[in-house]
Formats: structure tokens, C-alpha cells, sequence
């Protein structure tokens, strides 16, 4: 844990500034993710230098960390303690940091199984739009005091402040897991990748590639063992790849020119009619598609499945992204913007115009 | 929680009571969870913490008028909240004090004052009250389906045992009962023949007094236990050895007895004598071996027992009856929530008959959700109520037990029962 | 910035530090807003007498009462919306109320406002088992939704101790918790959708039917938020499948300290217990006279540990969980023998609170939490500082994720025993975040430990805070004075706990 640095005062001056001559700032950290969201501009503001970890009990079950921290030195500091980031985040590149991953709010393929980056993330400090420096949450489990900003943050995409340090719960690594791979059409996929789901099995990821259904189970040995005699299938050799590849989008499923398109629906919806080729994650609930289609008509299918989607990767960064607000949200939406950035400095239009 | 009630309301014994029971609340409200008002109504006012609220305010002098005594008059006094309440609020007796001290400030609109005096005057005295049924039985056949259904249909009385018994145990002589379902307590007295003991009516005793006294005509209510007290005394003294007693409503009052009349010297020794040896039929037959009994039908018999809540939250008796049915060999449905009034509650049906209406659907509903043979229960109050929804048969548990019966024979009634209204809410 | 607006003018007993009185509402007003609220309400819907609002005056903390100036009942979430609108045109505040259960005094009403109870709205509206979620109104209770889906084999698995009656509106408002939050999270962690009206009557759905929807996180935002930014109409909770088998492992110990060992052991061995519970000697005897679940009553303290999840995996977890305890020194351990008394173990923990009533007329519930680690140590400062101010103190704790519950006994009758009480209460809370720790882990701040918001949080933060409100809420109508102190209110309490540059618990470490 040498490689430690604090910056946050050279943060907050550089975010004074850009308050003060209401210049824009485009946040980044290791730039793993600059691809997600909408286009912006603005004066670069890295928060790599800004990193470290700062306390890590694992007694404790939690770690704090700045955000400029190498998301591959956290990982490293807990396997050595065989603890985990139980939301598994997804890098999407070698640099990704921990403020990235937060920012982003994106999550792995155990997430519909233990929970998202927002249900892991216990308290942050952040840099205010009025270059005020704040602490929200806590180090411990549980806090309910002051309303959650710190959940507020994950997946805001810096439009709200700037993260200095996030404290995160984090977990045992379980005993064994072992990955099954069972042969299905896709909507035999999706039913029984919820009827799973409804039995007290030891999943921690499902997912269906257009060929194979893939079942990981977790836990102790014998309960691995008792789950995987009722679920059935052949034991996946080198799983670990095979959910590394997925979780960072190496997966052949990616390769391709056509736009991603993250669809996001209640996991036992039947596929969706939208052209493309899928893949099916977090057991039903989030689709992944390959797809050339245009934006309005996967927006309006997806919400006719009960979901939404997002324009993932490629396609037109400066058009539909995220999905559209409904009118009294995206005007609330507005109103907390200003209430933490008046001047409109972080990341403007990064999530939605205007925001 | 605190209270401040004046000196010298404090100074009496009702007024410590009622002091100690407030201050053991803490307002936590589980007890609203279990309320079958609050349930309905979801207004706090209707809950036993806001009654218990709305009498600890009339005790501390403020203001209490009529909606007092409305909220007050909701409650069924079914106590299904002293079960659930960990800190061991004794309810039911902050009720009944809250009452009596209502009654006092507030004046009923003249017909309500009829109409309880009326009942007053009937229900409690079986003379009285066999003249209102016959003449109602004979015009049931002419009268509006909705009427018809809770008039119940006259029952022949059936024999007694001849044989006597060493052992011997006092029945309560009892009000609506007998003239409604004799068979009640032939049965029970059939079925103790079978263990040995001998049933016995003692005379000069009537009603318990649980319908004057919860009606807040306390000083009624007592006149009635001392009656009972008397009738049986010769009986105690020559060697009974419990008060058996049928009617879970009446047992949870003749319990009381010793505690109502504490104050009153010529009686508190002997009251409480009489509380000690009061015993739910069911305590009964819990204690003896009850090998000899064969009741006739089981195997085909699937019964959904209605467990009043003067037994289970008045007596604490929850499970017992269930226990010696299943051990009998009967098969119990599940009922759920089964800790909830079915609106009978003395004269509750009467005096709010909507709120009544609505938790007696309720109750019917969850009762024949386990499709049973037959549903038992063991009050006649909420016998008789259960009944007027129901074209499944309502019995006392110790009609199912008794020897001369066929649980088969039970079909013929429950289909008297007309039901024009579909059982849903 | 949006300081908040209005305040309830009478601050509770023993907190009133400072009265801003904006009563805005003058008797004529008052009877022109009920005539508004009778042409929007069914008759019996609005209460407005004395007599009826007085049982409406405090929550499940009774220390704090304030006598509403109405109370609503409505039915339909159109008669909510026609109520907030009316009271939103009138400057009138609006404190919104489920069943009444809270410990902080959330519910506590405003002398010049609208009470606005959800009581009413006690349907569960959909259950979808396939997609294992439910939909129900706010005041459904918590205990009501697992019981309607236990013949799916699911469960909702947040478990506050007031589980049989609280609502679930409340539980959102709360973000509470329970003895299982250690394995299965808070509130936040299991809800997906909610809808809340605005105060200005406008209707906000956030979340979703699917995971993690567009747009900034306003589902984990509002929970918590104390009644304080919407009035949450509907929710859509998570449900799990049942586990397939749950264990529990009772431990008695001679020593509070050995049993804090025994709880770091736990975690540290790497097991995640679905509960992981302690209580001490005055919480045991007080459980054990409800529930009579067979608890050591002259054990210093007793741990439940659940272990939930595979047959097999719970059979390994048992004999790990037994040897800690032992090698900790526990007097005896046990495992439940069966269903029945795993219930009984359980319902004399949840039962506890209201059951220390059987000790002392009146208790005052804590909620700090704290890094396990510390444990033993502020457990034995409590000791200490209850021993200083003469008041017994029972400690029920939810010791896996380090939320403690000291319960101060106390007698209300007494002259000036609350405000001992009080006294010892900010006591500890800020032993607790001197250690690192917070004031609140899953009651909320309320109306109960809102000056301790002082102390966990700078000004600068809190002034943020009441930014976030704004954007909410600008006229500061909802739930005027809970939650959030204002800054005048927090450099008073300085000025009063502050004394010549002293800080308090000096010999403490600073995080």
C-alpha cells in the first residue's frame, strides 16, 4: 500500500476555479470508461493522482479507498485477506479506478444475486459544485443518518461532485464455485434461469450466451455439491475465464461493430422482439444487444417489457443514451443537480442534456 | 409511559389499577397488528393503543365525549392484543374500567340506551330470553332471508346420563345456551360420563355476568357472579372439584370472579375459590386419560376449529382444543389467521352489527378455506354467529367428541341454513 | 440555499433549545383548511377534535408528544394528493405517519400541521412471483407481505423487531433494518420501485420493475429520507426464495466482553450469519418473562446466531459457529431443537424492547453503530456512564453489524428522569461517533437525535443537506424540524456541550 497520494486540495482548488469562471470540467480517472455516457466537454479533471487505500480492516468487512485508486489494488489487497468487491465491477479496461466504478455504477454478474455497486457503497467524501469538501455515510454497516448522498453518487457519473474516497462493504470470497453449462433455447433459458432463482440455491451468476446456459454456484464445498446434483449440467472448465470474458466484454458475443445496447428487464420476461443478436445476463434481468436498430424503437420495446435501455457502447454518443426520464422526474432530476452543482461545472450532459 | 392522573383518582383502587396497567404500555403498537378493528378501520383511534390513549386522557381529566365512547363501544373486547403485547398490558381490564367511567360522563341518545337496557334485561336471564326465541323461531319461516339467517333453528334437547359418578364436576348453569343448543351440555355431560365424572347443574345459578358486566352495568354483572357463587358453595363444600366449563366466554369471566369481587368482603374469599376451580372444558380433558372416548365419524371428519378469543387470548388457551381434537384422531384445517374475532363478542353483533358483518365474512371465509367437514368452536356466541354465515355445521368441539353423535349426522342441520348473499366481502 | 422554511413551533420536552414559531395558521385559517379537507375526504377521514387528535400526538417514542392540528385518514392515493395540495396552498406542514411504531419520533406531529396517516392503505396491490417482487400501498405491514407470499416459498427479508406492525412506508422511510440486515441488507437493499407524491401533489415513480434504472438513484435517496422529501404512495419490495434450512445457535457468556470476542471471531472466520444478536442480563430477564424461550437468564449475555441457506452448508456453519463460542468461552451453547424454538429464540429478541416495560415504566431506545471492533469497549463505557447518571441501562444489539440498541430505563412520573435520561442518551451517541461510528444505524435521526446530527456532520454538509431538501420540498412543508438540524439549532448545541475548547470523550481516538 505504497502508492498513496493525496490530492484533494489541488481537487478542490481546480474545481474553485471552474466555480468560480463557470467553465466546465470533464472528470475522469484511468479513463477505462470514458466511452459510457453521453459526449461532453470541458478542462480535464483526473482524479488518478488522488488514490490510495486508506483503511482497510477486513474484521471489519469494510475498505476505504480515494478514487484515483487502481481498481486492480483493491482487488489485491482483499484476495489477500480472501475477501471480495462483491458486486464484481466491471473494469473495462487495465486503468480502471475505483471512482470510475462507482461513478458508473456498474455492476458484475453476481449483482441480481447479492447487489449492485450502490448496495455495497457505505459512505463517500466527495467535492461539492461549491468546492466544498463533504463526507456522507459512514465506515460502518449501517447509517441511516442524513439523507443517503453517498448512494446518490453511484452511477451519477460525476454530474454531482467529484468522489475523493468511497467506503465500500466488502466480503468473504466464497469456498468454492463451480460453473455448469446447460443447453437451452432462450426462453427455456430465461424460465429456468428463474425458477432457480426462486428455490434457495447458491447461485452467484446466470447467464445465456445464444448457445449455452451458464449456472455459477457459490459457497461452501458440499452446498456447491448438494446444488449442483438438483440443477444438473456439465462442469465449465476454466470458468473463471469464461466470467472474467463476460464481466469485461471479451467475450465474442462483443466482438463487432454494431452499437451495445444494455436492456434491462424484469428477469423472467420472455426475449424481447428487437433484431440483433443477445446475450442474456443476471439471470433475465439484464440483456445485452448487439443491434442496429434505432434508438426509439429499442427504447419504446424495452419499456414495453417493463424495462429500459441504454446505448452501452458505439452508435451516436451525442444523441440517445440513457433512457428518457418521465417530465416531473427529469425536472427533480434538475433541481438536485443544482442543489450540488449550481454552476453546472461536473460533467454537464453527460447523463442528459441539461443535467 | 407517563401518566398523570389525579390524586384522587389515584388514591381508590380502581384508579391505581388503572394506573399501573397505563403505565405498563410503552406504545410500541404491536397490538394494532392483531386488532381485528384496527384491521378494518386503520385508524389509531380504533386500535387498543389509541383506546388505551383516549381512556388514559378521560382519566387524566381531559375532555371525553362521544367519539370516546364510540371508539370505546368498537372494541370487541376480543384481547387479541394482551396476546401479542410483550409488555404485558392487561387490556381488557383498562377496558372495562374505561368504560365504567365513560358510561358515567357521557349520556347515550335515548333508543341506545333502550336498546342496551333491553338486552340487559333479556339476554342474561334464560326464562326471558327462551320466550324471545321461540316466538322468533316460529316467525323465522315468514321473515326476510337476511333476518331468518341469524335466528338459528330450534335444537331438541337430548338426554343426560342417568349413571352417578364419585367424581364430580359443577356446570354453569349459564343464559343463551341451553335454549339455543341443549345439546351442548348433554354432550358434555355425556362425555365426562365416559372419563367418570358426573356433570352437575346446580340450582339457583344463571348467567356469568360477562354481558352486563363488559356492557357497563358492572354493579349487574356482579350481582350475577355472586348468584352463581351461591348456587354452587353447597357443592364446593361437599367435594366438587372444578366448575366445567362449556362456554369459553362465560369460563374467562367465572376466572374473574375472584378479582371483581376482591373489594367485597362477603364474597372475595369464596369468589376466589371459585375462580381457582373454574376450568375450561377443555383443561378438563386435557387432564384425564382420554382412552375411553370414541367419538363416532372421524376419519371422514375434517374440521376447521374457530378458536374463540375468550379462549385463546381471554383464557391463554391457544392450541389446547386443537390438541385433544388431533390426538382424537380429526383432521384440523388450516385457518388462517386464526387469532382474529369472528364478531360475535357478547353482544357486539348486536350493538355494531356492520362492523360484526364484515369480520364474520372474514372469519367464514378463512374457516371453510380448508374445505372442513365440520367447524367447531367453543362458545355458543360465536357458535350461533359463525352458523348464520355458514352452510358448513358449526358445532361445540365437545359435540364432535361425544359418544351418542355421528360428526355425519351434523350435515342435516348446516343445510337448514339458507344462504341467499354469497360468502365474500 | 434552501434552509428549511417552517418549523414545528414547540419543540419537544427537553429539546428545546430553540422555537421559531411560524405559525402561519391562525384559528379562521384552521377552520377554512378543514373545510378544504372535508370536500376532499370522506367524513369520517378527517379528525379534528381534541379528544381524537390527542392518541395522535406521538408515535412509538411517547416521551415526545405534540398535538397535531388535524389528522387525515385518506384512502386513495387521489384524496392523499388532494390533501397535500390543499395544505401546500396554505403554507400548512404535513407530517405523513404509517403505523406508528418508530423509536426516533418521525411521526411526531406539528402542533400547526396536517398528520397525514397512511394507515388505510393496507393492500397488497400485485405479487409477481416469476419476476419474485410484490406491490403494495405503504401501509401494508412488514410481517403481512412475507405472509402472503409464504406459500411461494419467498419472503420479504427485512425483519425489524416491530416486524408484526410496522409498516412498510415507514420501513422505507426509515431504511430499517433487523436481525437479518447483516446478510440480507436494509430496506434500500430490498426494494425496487417506489412512487411518492411531491408535497405540490406531483406523482414520482423511481426505480423500476428492472434492475438499476436511468437516472440518478432516487430509490436509494428517498429511503431514509424520513418523511422528509415525498409521501410514498406504493412500493414494490424484492422478495427472496425461503431459505432451505435456518439454524440458530444460542451461547451463553459470564462476561459482555467475551461475547463481543466471540462476534469478531465470527466475522473473522469468514461466515456471514443471516443474524448475529446479543443481549445482556436486563434484556434477557425481561424476554425471558414474555417469551419464556429458555434463555440463561443469569448469563451476562447471550448470542443468537441464525445460519441460513443450504442444508449442507448450514450443518458445516453450526459446528464452526459452536467451536468459536467455545474457544471464546461461552458457559453453554446450543442449537435450537426445532422450528418451534428457533421461533421462540427469535421472538424473544424481537419482543425485547417493549418487553424491558416489564422492568421500568419508560425505556429510551439508542441506535448507534459502531466498528465492530470496538465493541467491548463502548459496551463497557455504557456500563460506566449508566453506573454516573443512575439509570439502568438494558443493551440489545444486532452485534454482527455492530447497531447497537442501549434501552435506558427510566420512569416518565419521575421529575427531571427524562431529562437524565436524555442527558445519558446524547451520551452515548457520541461515544459512538467518536469511535467512528453513527447515531443512527436503522431508527432514523427523527425528531430524537437530531442535535447529535451536530456532531456527525459539519456545517457545511448539513447546509448540503438542506440544499438536497429543497430541491424536494422548497417551502419546507414535509416534516418540518426532523431529520436535519438547521445550522442556528447545531451552533446552539455547540455553545451548550462545547465548554472552553472541551471536546467530549477527550482519550478517544478521532477517525
Amino acid at each position: 500500500m505504497t502508492d498513496t497520494n493525496d490530492s484533494a486540495d489541488q481537487l478542490r482548488e481546480q474545481v474553485r476555479v471552474a466555480a468560480h469562471s463557470g467553465v466546465p470540467l470533464q472528470i475522469s480517472g484511468g479513463g477505462s470508461k470514458s466511452f459510457y455516457g453521453r459526449a461532453t466537454v470541458g478542462t480535464p479533471l483526473s482524479t488518478i493522482a488522488h488514490r490510495g487505500i486508506v483503511t482497510y480492516d477486513p474484521g471489519e468487512l469494510v475498505i476505504t479507498a480515494r478514487a484515483g485508486t487502481p481498481l486492480t489494488q483493491i482487488e489485491a489487497a482483499l484476495a489477500e485477506k480472501n475477501q471480495m468487491l462483491a458486486f464484481e465491477p466491471p473494469y473495462l479496461g487495465e486503468s480502471a479506478t475505483l471512482g470510475g466504478a462507482i461513478a458508473t455504477g456498474l455492476s458484475g454478474p453476481r449483482r441480481p444475486y447479492v447487489g449492485a455497486a450502490r448496495d455495497f457503497v457505505l459512505g463517500v467524501k466527495l467535492i461539492n459544485g461549491q468546492a466544498e469538501i463533504l463526507s456522507f455515510g459512514g465506515q460502518v454497516m449501517k447509517n441511516v443518518a442524513g439523507y443517503d448522498v453517498a448512494r446518490l453518487m453511484v452511477g451519477a457519473l460525476g454530474t454531482l461532485g467529484v468522489l475523493l474516497e468511497i467506503s465500500l462493504k466488502v466480503l468473504p470470497r466464497p469456498a468454492t464455485e463451480l460453473t455448469l453449462v446447460q443447453h437451452r433455447t432462450p426462453n427455456e433459458a430465461i424460465e429456468v434461469m428463474n425458477i432457480w432463482a426462486r428455490r434457495p440455491l447458491p447461485l452467484s451468476a446466470c447467464c445465456y450466451d445464444g448457445d449455452g446456459l451458464y449456472v455459477r454456484l457459490c459457497g461452501a464445498d458440499s452446498a456447491v455439491r448438494a446444488a449442483h446434483d438438483k440443477i444438473g449440467g456439465e462442469i465449465l472448465t476454466n470458468a473463471q475465464n469464461f466470467w472474467h470474458a463476460l464481466r469485461e466484454q471479451f467475450h465474442a458475443f462483443f466482438d463487432g461493430p454494431l452499437p451495445l445496447w444494455r436492456v434491462a428487464v424484469p428477469p423472467a420476461r420472455p426475449s424481447l422482439r428487437i433484431p440483433g443478436k443477445w446475450l442474456i445476463d443476471w439471470g433475465g434481468a439484464q440483456r445485452w444487444l448487439k443491434s442496429d436498430t434505432d434508438a426509439a424503437t429499442i427504447c419504446r420495446t424495452a419499456a414495453e417489457g417493463g424495462g429500459h435501455a441504454t446505448l452501452f457502447r458505439g452508435g451516436d454518443r451525442g444523441g440517445y443514451i440513457f433512457h428518457p426520464l418521465a417530465p416531473g422526474l427529469l425536472a427533480l432530476h434538475q433541481r438536485i443537480k443544482n442543489a450540488m452543482d449550481p454552476q453546472h461545472i461536473f460533467n454537464p450532459g453527460k447523463m442528459y442534456p441539461n443535467l | 409511559m407517563q401518566t398523570t392522573l389525579s390524586d384522587s383518582l389515584r388514591s381508590t383502587p380502581l384508579g391505581q389499577e388503572a394506573d399501573s396497567i397505563l403505565r405498563a404500555c410503552v406504545h410500541c403498537g404491536f397490538c394494532a397488528a392483531t386488532c381485528p378493528t384496527y384491521g378494518l378501520l386503520g385508524d389509531e383511534l380504533d386500535s387498543p393503543r389509541g383506546r388505551i390513549y383516549l381512556i388514559k386522557q378521560m382519566l387524566e381529566g381531559a375532555t371525553a365525549g362521544q367519539n370516546t365512547q364510540l371508539h370505546l363501544d368498537r372494541c370487541l373486547a376480543c384481547r387479541a392484543c394482551e396476546t401479542t403485547c410483550p409488555s404485558g398490558v392487561r387490556y381488557g381490564r383498562l377496558l372495562d374500567i374505561g368504560r365504567a367511567a365513560i358510561e358515567q360522563r357521557v349520556r347515550r341518545p335515548l333508543p341506545e340506551q333502550i336498546k342496551r337496557h333491553l338486552l340487559r334485561v333479556v339476554i342474561p336471564y334464560e326464562r326471558r330470553f327462551t320466550v324471545v326465541l321461540r316466538v322468533a323461531q316460529t316467525l323465522r319461516a315468514f321473515l326476510p332471508p337476511t333476518w331468518r339467517r341469524s335466528i338459528p333453528p330450534p335444537q331438541l334437547p337430548t338426554s343426560w346420563p342417568r349413571s352417578s359418578h364419585e367424581r364430580k364436576m359443577l356446570a354453569l348453569a349459564g343464559c343463551v345456551q341451553t335454549p339455543i343448543a341443549p345439546n351442548i351440555d348433554a354432550a358434555t355431560a355425556r362425555v365426562l360420563d365416559c372419563l367418570g365424572i358426573s356433570l352437575v347443574r346446580a340450582s339457583g345459578g344463571g348467567c356469568c355476568g360477562a354481558l352486563s358486566y363488559h356492557l357497563g352495568a358492572q354493579e349487574d354483572g356482579l350481582e350475577f357472579a355472586r348468584r352463581n357463587i351461591d348456587a354452587w358453595w353447597p357443592h364446593v363444600e361437599s367435594g366438587a372439584e372444578a366448575i366445567a366449563i362449556n362456554a369459553s366466554g362465560c369460563g374467562v369471566m367465572v376466572k374473574e370472579y375472584g378479582h371483581l369481587l376482591r373489594e367485597d368482603p362477603s364474597y372475595a374469599e369464596r369468589a376466589d375459590r371459585i375462580s381457582a376451580m373454574a376450568m375450561d372444558i377443555s383443561e378438563v380433558l386435557a387432564k384425564e386419560n382420554r382412552a375411553a372416548l370414541a367419538p363416532a365419524g372421524i376419519g371422514t371428519a375434517r374440521i376447521a376449529f374457530h378458536s374463540p378469543c375468550s379462549l385463546q387470548h381471554g383464557q391463554k388457551l391457544a392450541g389446547l382444543v386443537e390438541s385433544i381434537l388431533e390426538s382424537a384422531g380429526f383432521e384440523l384445517t388450516p385457518v388462517p389467521d386464526g387469532h382474529l374475532c369472528c364478531g360475535s363478542a357478547g353482544s357486539y353483533s348486536l350493538l355494531q352489527p356492520e362492523l360484526s358483518r364484515q369480520l364474520l365474512l372474514q372469519r367464514v371465509l378463512a374457516l371453510e378455506s380448508g374445505q372442513p367437514t365440520a367447524i367447531g368452536t367453543a362458545n355458543i356466541g360465536c357458535l350461533a354467529h359463525l352458523q348464520s354465515r355458514t352452510s358448513v355445521p358449526v358445532r361445540h368441539w365437545i359435540e364432535l367428541l361425544d359418544p351418542g353423535a355421528s360428526v355425519v349426522s351434523l350435515r342435516d342441520e348446516g343445510a337448514q341454513v339458507e344462504l341467499t348473499e354469497p360468502t365474500t366481502l | 440555499m434552501g434552509a428549511i422554511m417552517i418549523y414545528c413551533p414547540n419543540s419537544p420536552p427537553g429539546k428545546t433549545i430553540m422555537k421559531t414559531p411560524v405559525t402561519n395558521v391562525q384559528p379562521r385559517n384552521r377552520r377554512e383548511l378543514i373545510a378544504a379537507l372535508q370536500r376532499v375526504l370522506p367524513s369520517q377521514a378527517l379528525l379534528s377534535e381534541t379528544e381524537d387528535l390527542r392518541p395522535y400526538e406521538c408515535d412509538g417514542l411517547s416521551a415526545y408528544c405534540e398535538l397535531p392540528m388535524l389528522v387525515a385518514l385518506p384512502d386513495t392515493v387521489e384524496q392523499v394528493r388532494a390533501v397535500l395540495v390543499a395544505c401546500h396552498e396554505r403554507g400548512v406542514p404535513v407530517v405523513a405517519r404509517g403505523a406508528g411504531t418508530g423509536l426516533s419520533g418521525g411521526a411526531l406531529p406539528c402542533s400547526n400541521g396536517v398528520l397525514l396517516s397512511l394507515a388505510k392503505f393496507n393492500r397488497i396491490l400485485e405479487i409477481d412471483a416469476a419476476n419474485r417482487t410484490a406491490r403494495v400501498q405503504p401501509g401494508v405491514r412488514n410481517l403481512a407481505i412475507s405472509q402472503a407470499v409464504a406459500h411461494l416459498g419467498l419472503y420479504y427479508a427485512p425483519d425489524p423487531s416491530s416486524q408484526i406492525a410496522c409498516s412498510i412506508g415507514g420501513n422505507v422511510a426509515e431504511n430499517a433494518g433487523g436481525v437479518h440486515c447483516l446478510k440480507y441488507g436494509l430496506t434500500v437493499h430490498n426494494i425496487q420501485m417506489l412512487s411518492f407524491l411531491t408535497i405540490e401533489g406531483e406523482l414520482i415513480t423511481v426505480g423500476g420493475a428492472a434492475l438499476d434504472a436511468p437516472g440518478y438513484d432516487l430509490l436509494a435517496f428517498m429511503t431514509g429520507s424520513e418523511g422528509l422529501l415525498g409521501v410514498i404512495v406504493e412500493i414494490t419490495v424484492k422478495l427472496l426464495p425461503q431459505p432451505e434450512r435456518a439454524q440458530v445457535v444460542l451461547a451463553a457468556f459470564d462476561d459482555v466482553e467475551k461475547a463481543g470476542a466471540a462476534v469478531a471471531a465470527i466475522i473473522g472466520a469468514g461466515i456471514v450469519p443471516a443474524g448475529l444478536e446479543m443481549m445482556d442480563n436486563l434484556a434477557i430477564r425481561a424476554a425471558e418473562q414474555f417469551v419464556h424461550a429458555g434463555y440463561p437468564v443469569d448469563a451476562e449475555a447471550i448470542l443468537l446466531c441464525e445460519l441460513d441457506g443450504v442444508n449442507e452448508e448450514v450443518s458445516e456453519q453450526i459446528l464452526q459457529v459452536r467451536e468459536i463460542f467455545q474457544q471464546c468461552g461461552a458457559t453453554e451453547s446450543h442449537t435450537a431443537r426445532d422450528e418451534r424454538e428457533r421461533a421462540l429464540f427469535w421472538a424473544g429478541r424481537k419482543a425485547a424492547f417493549p418487553a424491558v416495560g416489564r422492568l421500568a415504566p419508560d425505556y429510551y431506545c439508542m441506535d448507534g453503530t459502531i466498528p465492530r471492533k470496538h465493541l467491548a469497549r463502548v459496551l463497557r463505557r455504557i456500563g460506566e456512564m449508566s453506573a454516573e447518571a443512575g439509570l439502568a441501562v438494558a443493551n440489545v444489539f444486532h452485534a454482527g453489524d455492530g447497531n447497537l440498541h442501549p434501552l435506558i430505563l427510566y420512569d416518565a412520573n419521575k421529575p427531571g428522569d427524562l431529562e437524565r435520561t436524555e442527558r445519558l442518551g446524547a451520551k452515548i451517541l457520541e461515544l459512538c461517533v467518536a469511535v467512528g461510528g453513527t447515531i443512527t444505524g436503522e431508527h432514523g435521526v427523527g425528531v430524537e437525535k437530531i442535535n447529535q446530527m451536530c456532531i456527525q456532520f459539519s456545517a457545511s454538509a448539513l447546509a448540503q443537506f438542506h440544499a438536497l431538501k429543497h430541491a424536494f420540498d422548497p417551502r419546507g412543508l414535509l416534516n418540518p424540524g426532523k431529520a436535519v438540524p438547521t445550522l442556528q439549532r447545531c451552533a446552539e448545541y455547540g455553545a451548550m456541550h462545547v465548554h472552553g475548547g472541551k471536546v467530549l470523550f477527550p482519550d478517544l481516538e478521532r477517525f
